[in-house]
């Protein structure tokens, strides 16, 4: 509650004159400060800091006027009215008073009244300066609230966001927010498979309610991708976290790309973005992904869909997200920069550096130099074809110390359990847990989810291979392997890990066990020829891949037994090397860069 | 945001018109909030006829209109969908959530 009393300093040398302003000040219910000179005004000036000051001009030591100066030099954070009272009454004396900093000038002797309603309007304007004052004040504090959480928002924001996964050679990304931090938000990492897997999340308006709407995303989606889980899982994750968190009128409309550069497909899942692109080296289209999806935290778990549309790419090219500040920023007449503007400006550029470049300028200079009204980002991933299929593996292959305890998981998937449940992620989450394997994460999960996928797709589904070389074939086939799943009502899988000692080597043994009808391996696996007719090259190219990280891959029976053994260290069974000496050895062998060049 | 309704037997139209975005927040619950006590309004109809522009907001706004609907027993229909707008709410798949009049 802001006081209406006041302080009123009354500076006079004649007593009589002072008693009389005390009075009526008293009388009005203000406090009231007297000073019998200049220099004793400006003591209790600084003193008592009064609100309303009354001052002669004629005193001994120091004038009124140079009182007044003084006081106005003084700092201060408020308006101090200073009204001269004086029996000097020529023009040149008020005005020399108005001058020295003095607010109003009453000519000596002056009527109660009068002074009276000077005194009430200058308490009526200093009311109104203190409620501003307040209010300023007020203003400054939430201003600088605001400002401390939102340098804490886009500190956390930045760290959630500055992810290694961004940092990949193949990626080029901007995101520049419509206020201190952006809520759009830009996420990638390489899943244990080299697949490369991207998002761009674009949460509903900006600034904090914004960021912090897309902030769960992150850990979900990185966890996801580290574990391998595929891209339908991951959409439906974020949307069910999503949909559990935020309030009805919150959603995050976002694009999932997966892009595969060993089995040149990539796969798209978009709710509520522009159109994810893919640019041919000719600057054209050659692929196009809509939103096909509401955003994500709008609908209940039973009604999302996390379907997803998966391309084969023939050549290579760049694939483009955004978010709709860059297709919906407006140019100064008010017109969107838009898809067109988008397309134009990336088939403007050859190569993915000159192309991002020539997107940014593209905004920019559409733009006009304005800010945009909302955060504007976008994403460009090189996609490249690369013939040697070169898998890069940090597969260190320390020395374990002493004897390997045997360790074995036996696992059998029935039907049922196969038709909903990600069993390549679930599975290597049991194996990545101990402790030699962990480091091989990468190297197991290609082998596990090839023999895995073979025994499902081939075994159990019954599909064909060859039905991926042809054009379109590689959709029909990722249809037919959806529709079968969703059908498959009889059939298991039986999966064995075995990790034990193989004379002085840590081998861990994986076997599979479909109850399909097998196929002829005897052909189509050992005779090196086959491999190379169009037939059996997608097949035969992933049992390749097996073939290179294992030591042995042998097919049995019909050829739904497969057995294979992957290598993970050696060890060290002689009791007299020191630890010293164990731990040069490691540190010898460890980081050791193992390049897997196929075909 | 200029904003009418007009209620006739069991249906109710908002017609909307100008910038719907988040500065319309206040305006449009007010409109809305009538309607939904009102019991016999059965549907309401949001009509997007003289809208220029829809922002993320605004589609918040007609997600918490759509929950609060559902929740005393009423429908709601997006109509008159052109240009720009239209693209807005059909990038975002509204069409999946609302049902569009013609």
């Amino acid at each position: 509650m802001i006081s209406s009393r006041l302080t009123i300093l009354i500076v006079d040398d004649t007593p009589t004159n002072a008693k009389q302003l005390e009075a009526v000040s008293r009388k009005l219910g203000h406090t009231a400060i007297l000073a019998g000179d200049g220099q004793e005004a400006i003591d209790r000036f600084k003193e008592d800091k009064p609100d309303l000051i009354f001052m002669d001009i004629m005193m001994p030591v120091m004038d009124g006027i140079t009182a007044a100066q003084h006081i106005r030099e003084l700092p201060t954070d408020k308006w101090t009215p200073i009204v001269f009272f004086s029996a000097l009454d020529q023009m040149q004396d008020i005005v020399r008073g108005l001058e020295a900093g003095g607010d109003d000038y009453i000519v000596k002797p002056a009527s109660l009244q009068i002074l009276r309603a000077k005194i009430n309007s200058y308490a009526r304007m200093l009311m109104l300066q203190r409620e501003v004052h307040a209010n300023t004040e007020e203003l400054r504090n939430w201003r600088m609230d605001a400002e401390e959480q939102s340098r804490l928002g886009a500190h956390v924001m930045n760290r959630l966001t500055d992810a290694a996964g961004l940092r990949d050679s193949m990626i080029r990304h901007f995101n520049m927010p419509a206020e201190t931090f952006s809520g759009d938000l830009l996420c990638a990492a390489r899943a244990p498979g080299e697949v490369l897997n991207v998002l761009l999340a674009d949460a509903a308006g900006h600034g904090l309610a914004a960021a912090l709407s897309a902030m769960p995303l992150t850990q979900a989606f990185y966890s996801m991708t580290a574990k391998g889980f595929p891209l339908p899982s991951i959409a439906e994750e974020l949307n069910r976290k999503l949909k559990s968190i935020l309030p009805p009128d919150r959603f995050v409309a976002a694009t999932l790309a997966a892009i595969d550069v060993r089995n040149q497909t990539v796969e798209v899942w978009n709710g509520g973005n522009p159109d994810a692109l893919f640019i041919n080296t000719r600057g054209e289209v050659a692929m196009q992904w809509a939103s096909n999806h509401p955003p994500l935290g709008i609908l209940p778990d039973k009604l999302f869909s996390g379907m997803t549309e998966t391309v084969v790419f023939h050549e290579p090219g760049d694939l483009v997200l955004c978010s709709d500040g860059l297709t919906e920023a407006e140019n100064p007449a008010g017109g969107w920069f838009a898809i067109d503007g988008v397309r134009d400006a990336l088939s403007r550029a050859q190569g993915s550096e000159a192309r991002f470049d020539s997107l940014l300028k593209g905004v920019m200079d559409h733009l006009g130099g304005h800010p945009g009204r909302d955060d504007i980002s976008a994403l460009l991933v090189s996609v490249p074809i690369d013939r040697r299929r070169q898998i890069r593996f940090n597969t260190p292959m320390p020395a374990h110390q002493g004897h390997l305890a045997e360790w074995r998981l036996d696992l059998s998937y029935g039907a049922q359990e196969l038709r909903y449940i990600d069993v390549v992620p679930a599975v290597l989450g049991f194996v990545t847990q101990i402790q030699a394997l962990k480091s091989h994460q990468g190297a197991l999960f290609l082998i596990f989810s090839e023999l895995f996928n073979n025994a499902l797709d081939h075994g159990l589904l019954g599909l064909d291979s060859a039905t991926k070389s042809w054009i379109g074939g590689f959709e029909l086939y990722m249809r037919q392997r959806g529709e079968r799943l969703a059908r498959l009502r009889d059939g298991r899988i039986d999966i064995a890990f075995q990790l034990h000692q193989d004379g002085t080597r840590a081998v861990l043994d994986i076997s599979m066990t479909d109850t399909g009808p097998g196929f002829d391996f005897e052909n189509r696996i050992d005779n090196p020829a086959a491999l190379t007719t169009s037939n059996d090259l997608a097949f035969g190219r992933g049992i390749a891949l097996v073939r290179n990280l294992c030591e042995q891959v042998v097919y049995s029976g019909n050829g739904n037994k497969v057995w294979a053994r992957y290598v993970v260290s050696d060890l060290i069974l002689e009791s007299e090397e020191s630890e010293d000496e164990a731990a040069a050895h490691q540190s010898d062998s460890a980081g050791d860069d193992t390049d897997l060049v196929m075909f | 945001m200029l904003i009418t309704n007009e209620v006739i037997g069991s249906q109710a139209t908002l017609k909307l018109g100008g910038r719907f975005d988040f500065h319309s927040h206040r305006d449009f619950r007010s409109a809305y909030e009538k309607i939904l006590e009102t019991g016999a309004v059965r549907e309401i109809v949001i009509d997007f006829g003289d809208v220029d522009y829809l922002d993320s907001s605004a589609l918040g706004m007609l997600l918490l209109l759509r929950e609060k609907a559902e929740s005393t027993g009423k429908s709601i229909a997006l109509a008159e969908l052109r240009g720009t707008v239209k693209q807005v709410l059909d990038i975002a798949n509204f069409g999946k959530l609302f049902s569009i009049k013609p």
